[in-house]
């Protein structure tokens, strides 16, 4: 994909993004010069551990940086060359649920208990599109059988708690998808869900994405989901994008030591299924992240790395050009 | 007492829990939710038996009536040859040192008013006839060294701790009057992978020092087939299959279980190699408030035939697995 075409233009162009709060322990930056780019029908993963600056990421493309203690302290938002990081409430309101629309991990906080499910599709449908209600009440239930709710003409008029979980996720969705978004950012959608409904809203995800070729920015602790949905991988730790490639390159070529660590650590399903023997131990990344008001002046994995060295200490790694890129002094020494 | 080599530390036989529901009216009859219907298992000394099922199966239920944290309808739970259910509440009280539990959320399952040396050291208090204050403080002192603490962490409070470092004091809480089966229910589910490896290893490594023996429940099957011996697979509140890990990972027997396996996100399967899943899972999982007749699982089953809407499977021995079904795979 994007890497091996002739350089095709990144729908979403994030540079140098920061995102800063103010906190008892004085200003930190929860984005410290994040650099992402989203291609049109393509899946970008975002993985990280909890902290790292995944969902703020997300809400800083949707104008949702809550503000105060937080604001987008530098850097641009690309979208369609449109630089967004600085819009107008008002132009972020037009942009929001039509051109860029997100999903998140319990549909229930984000859809609202008192109306059906049917009139805040109708509601997301109006808001965006010049169309007659009795139309958009049409479109609702169109809506509703794509994302595959059974019975979809009746359950257009239930409220959101009479649905399980993964019915109110196909509903979130549906408001996502009504104005034909060209950015969908699903942040940790199946996290509450079981696995099975997992395997039936990814199922989904890709079919829309067919349909209406929209860029998706998965955003999951999950290196499994990762696997089998994304086609590149950012890899996030403290408020830094430390590795970035496609998603074979990562999952199966990491260059940077925190990669390595979350991929070796994982138990892996399907290993050894057959053995007797109980499997060894794990391989475990010691220590925990650093908190950001208390991040060392060079590279922030420092304190956890196998392969730290003088370097590391004082001079912050930045991301390499272009390709498989990673943000660490040892990789790179590996790469030239 | 001395046991033979396998005789269980826990067997659980024919165990049933029910919840009242609310009436509807103030003079209709009282229904019940047979959350955990008729489950037998035994957990074998030194091992650990995995409990895997969707949300709402019935695992922390099952679990928690088994050491009588929560009270059954029906059945008997023997340890040591003595009904746990049967106990009256001082022997019970006397028995609560030998079986413990651990939680999935370490912000919620201590107190956050108390220090880590009071929340260690508390069931050690509230054992009649215990040790003195200086034998029980040095014993705290010692736990908190096993699971990875350091010793000037004792007067901290657990907001002043990360997510896994909570789990540790949890785990060193529920090790303090040395028990020998300890219940750990979705003990790392809400910590990142990186910090789930950590705890993994800790339990696994106190398990081979003190011979524990864990009951783990667990949604991940990547965590199950890591770190349990034996694993039984809950649908609707009843036991589907049950195996050794070998067995139920290498064979799965039960539609259900090669329906989970199926549905688990793994590094193995790539968007770029086009490795699709074999079949996605139908429907959701099912409500336990109107139980269909025949097989639970037929609505969602890919093999399911008419008999099996007629009449339950019950569990049989097929291969050396227990199974509930009519039409097992591979037997
Ligand atoms: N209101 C706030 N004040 C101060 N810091 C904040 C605030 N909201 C978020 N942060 C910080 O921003 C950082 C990024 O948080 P974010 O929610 O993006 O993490 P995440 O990667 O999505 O983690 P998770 O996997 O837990 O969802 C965190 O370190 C968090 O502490
Ligand atoms: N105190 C209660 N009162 C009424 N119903 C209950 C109660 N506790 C559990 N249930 C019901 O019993 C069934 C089994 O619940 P249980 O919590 O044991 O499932 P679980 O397998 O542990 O699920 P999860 O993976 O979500 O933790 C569910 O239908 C649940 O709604
Ligand atoms: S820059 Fe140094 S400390 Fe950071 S990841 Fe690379 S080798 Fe490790
Ligand atoms: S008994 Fe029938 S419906 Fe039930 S799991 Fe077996 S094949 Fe499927
Ligand atoms: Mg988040
Ligand atoms: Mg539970």
């Amino acid at each position: 994909m994007p890497d091996t075409q002739a350089a095709p233009e990144p729908v979403l162009s994030i540079r140098g993004l920061e995102v800063a709060f103010e906190t008892r322990n004085g200003t930190v930056n929860a984005l410290d010069g994040i650099d992402l780019d989203l291609f049109a029908g393509e899946t970008l993963g975002v993985v990280g551990e909890s902290g790292c600056g995944k969902s703020m990421t997300a809400l800083a493309v949707m104008g949702l940086v809550p503000n105060p203690p937080g604001r987008i302290a530098g850097g641009r938002i690309l979208f369609a060359g449109e630089d967004i990081a600085q819009a107008s409430e008002r132009r972020m309101c037009a942009l929001r649920g039509r051109d860029v629309a997100m999903i998140f991990q319990e549909p229930m906080t984000s859809l609202n208990p008192v109306f059906t499910v049917g009139e805040q599709i109708v509601e997301a449908i109006l808001l965006h599109q010049d169309v007659a209600p009795s139309a958009a009440r049409t479109m609702a239930v169109d809506l509703l059988r794509t994302v595959g709710l059974p019975d979809a003409e009746r359950r257009v008029g239930a409220y959101p708690h009479e649905l399980s979980g993964g019915m109110r996720q196909r509903v979130m969705i549906a408001i996502a998808i009504s104005c034909r978004p060209k950015v969908l950012i699903a942040d940790e959608p199946t996290t509450a869900l079981d696995v099975t409904v997992q395997a039936q809203i990814f199922e989904l995800m890709e079919r829309i994405q067919a349909e209406i070729g929209a860029a998706i920015m998965l955003i999951t602790h999950d290196m499994g989901a990762i696997a089998e949905m994304a086609d590149r991988v950012a890899v996030m730790y403290a408020g830094r994008v430390v590795e970035q490639g496609s998603a074979d390159a990562i999952l199966d070529r990491p260059l940077h030591p925190y990669t390595r660590g979350l991929i070796d650590c994982i138990p892996v399903l399907g290993k050894q299924a057959g053995a007797a023997q109980r499997p060894p131990p794990l391989s475990e990344i010691p220590g925990v992240v650093p908190p950001l008001h208390a991040l060392p002046a060079g590279c922030a994995f420092a304190e956890r790395c196998p392969l730290v060295h003088a370097r590391c200490r004082n001079e912050r790694p930045v991301l390499t050009r272009s390709g498989h890129r990673v943000a660490c002094h040892a990789a790179e020494r590996e790469i030239a | 007492m001395p046991r033979a080599p396998d005789e269980p530390v826990l067997d659980v036989r024919r165990l049933s829990v029910r919840f009242a529901l609310p009436k509807p009216t103030l003079f209709a009859r009282r229904s019940h939710l047979r959350a955990v219907r008729d489950v037998s298992f035994a957990l074998q000394p030194g091992r650990t038996l995995g409990l895997v099922g969707e949300s709402g199966s019935g695992k922390t239920t099952t679990a928690m009536a088994a050491i009588r944290l929560l009270a059954a309808a029906e059945g008997e739970v023997l340890f040591r040859g003595r009904d746990l259910l049967k106990l009256d509440a001082e022997a019970m009280r006397a028995e609560r040192r030998n079986v413990q539990v651990i939680f999935q959320d370490p912000y919620s399952s201590l107190n956050p008013r108390d220090r880590v040396r009071t929340i260690v050291r508390e069931p050690l208090d509230l054992m009649r006839g215990g040790e003195s204050m200086a034998a029980r403080e040095a014993r705290v002192a010692e736990l908190v060294r096993e699971v990875g603490l350091r010793h000037d962490q004792l007067d901290l409070f657990p907001h002043q701790f990360s997510g896994g470092q909570r789990q540790r004091i949890a785990i060193a809480r529920a090790l303090a009057t040395n028990p020998q089966v300890v219940v750990c229910d979705e003990p790392v589910s809400a910590l990142d992978v990186a910090i789930q490896a950590q705890i993994l290893n800790l339990l696994r490594r106190l398990q081979d020092e003190r011979g524990l023996s864990y009951l783990f429940i667990s949604h991940d099957l990547g965590v199950v087939q890591h770190i349990c011996d034996d694993v039984a697979v809950m649908y609707l509140g009843q036991i589907v299959e049950q195996a050794d890990r070998a067995s139920l990972f290498g064979q799965p027997r039960h539609p259900y279980t090669a329906t989970l396996l199926a549905a688990a996100p793994s590094l193995a399967r790539r968007k770029s190699a086009r490795t699709a899943r074999q079949h996605v899972p139908r429907g959701d999982p099912p409500s336990p408030f109107r139980l269909p007749a025949g097989c639970t699982f037929a609505a969602r089953c890919p093999r399911a035939e008419a008999r099996c809407r007629e009449a339950a499977p019950a569990l049989r021995d097929v291969g050396g697995t227990r199974v509930a079904c009519h039409f097992p795979l591979g037997g």
